[in-house]
């Protein structure tokens, strides 16, 4: 893992605090154990998007678990993130996975021993997740090709979708990745592992459709919600960003802004039209949020403001050590619990603003 | 000895040679995985090397295609960065005080072009090309540009002092900035190639920046790049200037400041 050892990462910027009955909650619902909760817990908001969307990284339809495994792993390192990747290496080696292959795979995926059905998918997620240039819905006729269904594509967009959050949210914080990165190397990992193999093999929950209610395909960005329409993952975007806007430690207008600022940074026209609209609905002069958009400032934007806006433009796209010195400085400026909701928003606008090709994709 | 002793050894002797063989091949096996990891950190290498001269994107691409003719019309803005007085400079040092020098002013230069999301085409003598929004779409790449160029006045400053405070002669920089269109891609011979822009914007900046010598100051910018950049970035006119390989003469300005609280950017 030589690649990933050697990505510059700071300590982490946000020190746990004790958080048993979230993480009794997490290890209930997700079903292993939710320490990473412990950073996040003085957020509520935040605290409950995890355990949501990580049960959403555990549900499949019908894509195959091993392929979304390998998406994570190929996401979380296009996104040099440390964290995740640390994560997903231990989890496949667990399940058995050998470490040259995973060495194969990070090393060159085209020359990794995938089948061109596989090599296809995680292409599409590395460059979805990239986004630069944005996905078109034309770029899904490759997997189409590769003999996906409808339903598998969905899932690969929803997965790549989850993992492009978590990348950013672990980034952002400097979640430490060194005890994980030795893990599957320890004595003890490799005496259990059978055992512990089947535990995880257990927590792959296969699920049935389940169609969005009239109410959930409503709202802001609901059309990339309802694009994704049937999936659990659907469902769960829904409610985390109702959650989003009416969580109270920061007002809407910042995380509209930040939703504008990584639109903008993307090229993302549909979202930054939706950001701008809830800009305009909440005070801003079409003035105003030209200039803060243009410069990543206005005399119209508030203190926060002015500190979640050049922040937001970062994190599209980064190097992690660079982005987490930053994420420091903010962090003496903002309570820990802005702080978390500021990071938190801005992983999601990076899910939303990079599925801007679904837009209208359903009716 | 009886026939199933004869058996037994012969059986003995089998085993004892398969051991051997198979440890040989595990050995053999051990020694090829071996060979493999080593290519592969040394592939590794290279392409982490490669990352910094192109982008992904753009590696990607080449993979697919098969092809090295990658290009891309982009609107980029380009700064030109050199040493005034530098041959002079040349004349008075030793080589390896000089080469000292000029890598301090570098490294320091190239921190504060990649801190403002700028990228380093090439390094000419001792002057630089860098380029912000060549890499990745950038809708701020002006005020990127002459972000960076104001570090970088600020960089030269600092190391200035360092500079004096071990008896070397200090350092002068000037800088041009232009923006406009040209070609992104992959340019050279097939012995040597490089990610770069071409095109006349480059020579604009280039020309731009030797302006700083007549105007006797350290930062300008075309007007072109003006019309793009937030107002908080003061600039002074100066007069209409003709440059080689530009019709009409060319409206620019000297860069002041940023006006901005503390906690606004950067």
């Amino acid at each position: 893992m030589a690649l990933m050892r050697e990505i510059e990462w700071e300590s982490c910027l946000l020190p746990p605090v004790p958080a048993p009955e979230l993480q009794r909650r997490f290890q209930r619902e997700v079903g292993r154990p939710g320490t990473a909760i412990r950073y996040f817990a003085d957020n509520p908001w935040a605290a409950e998007v995890l355990i949501r969307l990580s049960v959403e990284m555990e549900n499949r339809v019908e894509l195959d678990a091993e392929l979304a495994d390998l998406v994570t792993l190929v996401v979380s390192q296009e996104a040099s993130c440390r964290y995740c990747f640390a994560a997903m290496r231990t989890l496949l080696r667990v399940l058995g996975m050998p470490e040259a292959r995973i060495a194969r795979l990070e090393q060159d995926l085209m020359t990794a021993d995938l089948n061109e059905r596989e090599r296809g998918a995680l292409e599409f997620a590395r460059r979805l997740a990239r986004s630069n240039p944005l996905i078109r819905a034309s770029d899904l006729e490759a997997l189409r090709r590769l003999g996906y269904s409808e339903l598998e594509i969905d899932e690969l967009v929803a997965a790549t979708a989850l993992n492009v959050f978590f990348n950013r949210l672990s980034t952002l914080c400097a979640l430490p990745p060194f005890r994980m990165e030795e893990l599957p190397d320890r004595w003890y990992m490799r005496m259990f592992r059978p055992l512990v193999a089947m535990k995880l093999r257990k927590l792959r929950r296969h699920t049935e459709l389940e169609p969005l209610r009239p109410e959930e395909r409503e709202g802001p960005f609901s059309p990339v919600v309802v694009a994704l329409d049937g999936l659990p993952a659907a469902r769960a975007l829904h409610s985390v960003l109702e959650g989003m806007w009416a969580s109270p430690t920061l007002p809407r207008r910042v995380k509209a802004l930040v939703f504008a600022v990584v639109a903008r940074a993307l090229g993302c026209d549909r979202s930054e039209a939706e950001a701008t609209r809830l800009l305009l609905e909440d005070g801003l002069a079409r003035e105003e949020i030209d200039q803060a958009l243009a410069h990543l400032a206005s005399p119209a934007l508030d203190p926060v403001e002015r500190i979640a806006v050049p922040f937001a433009r970062e994190t599209v796209w980064y190097q992690p050590a660079q982005i987490q010195r930053h994420g420091r400085q903010v962090l003496e400026t903002l309570s820990r619990e802005q702080f978390i909701e500021l990071v938190t928003v801005a992983a999601l606008a990076n899910v939303v603003c990079r599925l801007g090709f679904t837009w209208g994709a359903r009716g | 000895m009886s026939g199933s002793a004869w058996a037994l050894s012969l059986a003995g002797v089998l085993i004892a040679g398969l051991a051997v063989a198979l440890h040989r091949h595990r050995r053999e096996r051990a020694r090829l995985r071996g060979r493999l990891e080593s290519a592969a950190s040394e592939l590794q290498k290279l392409q982490i090397a490669f990352s910094r001269f192109a982008p992904d994107a753009v590696i990607e691409r080449i993979i697919a295609s098969g092809q090295e003719q990658v290009g891309e019309k982009k609107e980029v803005t380009v700064l030109f960065a050199d040493l005034v007085g530098f041959t002079a400079l040349c004349e008075k040092l030793e080589p390896p005080v000089l080469v000292g020098i000029l890598n301090g002013y570098f490294e320091r230069m190239s921190q504060a072009i990649s801190a403002h999301r700028g990228r380093i085409s090439t390094f000419i003598g001792d002057g630089i090309l860098a380029l912000f929004g060549a890499l990745e779409p950038n809708p701020w790449q002006g005020d990127d540009g002459v972000r960076a160029a104001l570090a970088m006045r600020r960089a030269v400053s600092e190391y200035n002092e360092e500079l004096r405070a071990r008896g070397l002669p200090e350092l002068a920089v000037g800088i041009g900035l232009h923006r406009g269109t040209g070609i992104a891609g992959l340019v050279g011979s097939r012995d040597l190639m490089e990610f770069a822009f071409v095109g006349r914007t480059v020579n604009v900046a280039a020309r731009v920046q030797d302006l700083t010598r007549h105007f006797d100051t350290d930062i300008i910018l075309t007007e072109t790049l003006r019309k793009t950049l937030d107002p908080r970035i003061r600039v002074v006119p100066l007069p209409a200037t003709p440059v080689k390989g530009v019709a009409e003469p060319l409206s620019i300005y000297a860069v002041e400041r940023v006006e901005e609280a503390e906690c606004d950017r950067e």
